[in-house]
């Protein structure tokens, strides 16, 4: 018996609603995109009017870092413990010196030391996040070396000329 | 005289490379976009930072506060006093004792420790750093009681 064969037809697909759909999608991530950086922050030790947990411990003196602005809100001079480092980018890595010095080796934080920031109150808050990021630690191939964990802010001292 | 009429004869096009082109944009927008909701303000010009790092575990109760300036096309502010973009209202720091209640509030209403909230404060660069105090000061009175801070800053890349 003879088999006649036959070609299988080929079945045409319908490529317009696909490449339709696929546009729209296409429109709408792209509308809907939001560059946004990336953020991090930095956590505040502010335990007002909570007693220490060990109360037979003679609680570490914190390090104090102070802060003088003038009227426009820049840092015109930036003090650890009383002595001055200057202003600028150098001081923020003047200060990060210090803390390390004051804490002992890097790498390990110490935790229960505690860094006190006093700002004036028109310090601008720029200025107020180079030092704690300053007191925090530093980066080494791309990880985070942590000297201090706690850091606190004094009382704000509002100025006599502010509302 | 007879005309032969001929079908006109339409070329296809190979739309292969460009499915393919079109799947890859797609995919790339999928993938870099942000779809998680975050409460940022793009009012606010947070300050930058090589050590601000997102928290290594994820914060189960936060609540953000947007600290800005509303500014005109060039940038400059329209106003000395910050305010604190919050819910879609613009609060003074000074007024915002009324709302950091009712969010005191929603938090033990859904029986969250107030321990366990943290308070981040996503200000402006030009925000003085005493009103950034008073307001966890405020965050901190008798009647509100957060405990936990955070202080938002942009991840520097050095």
């Amino acid at each position: 018996m003879k088999i006649r064969s036959t070609k299988a037809s080929k079945i045409e697909t319908q490529m317009a609603p696909m490449i339709d759909v696929v546009f729209q999608l296409l429109i709408f991530f792209m509308l809907t995109l939001k560059i946004v950086e990336p953020e991090g922050d930095f956590s505040i030790n502010m335990p007002i009017g909570k007693p220490t947990e060990n109360t037979e411990d003679i609680p570490l003196q914190p390090l104090r870092v102070s802060m003088k602005s003038n009227a426009n809100g820049d840092m015109v001079d930036l003090l650890f413990g009383g002595t001055s480092l200057g202003t600028g980018a150098e001081a923020f890595a003047r200060l990060n010196n210090e803390i390390l010095k004051a804490t002992g080796s890097a790498g390990e934080a110490a935790k229960d030391q505690e860094v006190e920031i006093e700002a004036d109150y028109n310090l601008r808050y720029e200025y107020g996040i180079a030092s704690i990021g300053a007191c925090t630690g530093r980066m080494q191939d791309g990880k985070l070396v942590r000297y201090i964990e706690k850091i606190k802010f004094s009382k704000v001292k509002k100025p006599a000329d502010q509302p | 005289m007879k005309i032969r009429t001929t079908k006109p004869n339409v070329p296809e096009v190979d739309m292969t490379p460009m499915i393919d082109i079109v799947f890859q944009l797609i995919a790339f927008f999928m993938v870099i976009t942000n779809f998680e909701q975050t409460q940022a303000d793009e009012r606010v010009k947070l300050p930058k930072n090589e050590l601000a790092k997102p928290p290594e575990v994820k914060r189960e109760h936060m609540l953000t506060l947007n600290v800005g300036f509303n500014r005109d096309d060039n940038g400059r502010k329209l106003h000395e006093e910050p305010r604190v973009l919050f819910n879609g209202n613009e609060i003074l720091i000074d007024d915002m004792r009324k709302s950091l209640l009712t969010e005191r509030r929603f938090f033990e209403a859904i029986e969250v420790p107030l321990d366990d909230v943290t308070v981040q404060i996503r200000a402006d660069a030009e925000v003085k750093m005493g009103q950034v105090q008073e307001l966890i000061q405020l965050c901190q009175d008798p009647e509100i009681q957060f405990v936990r801070f955070a202080l938002a800053a942009t991840q520097e890349v050095k």
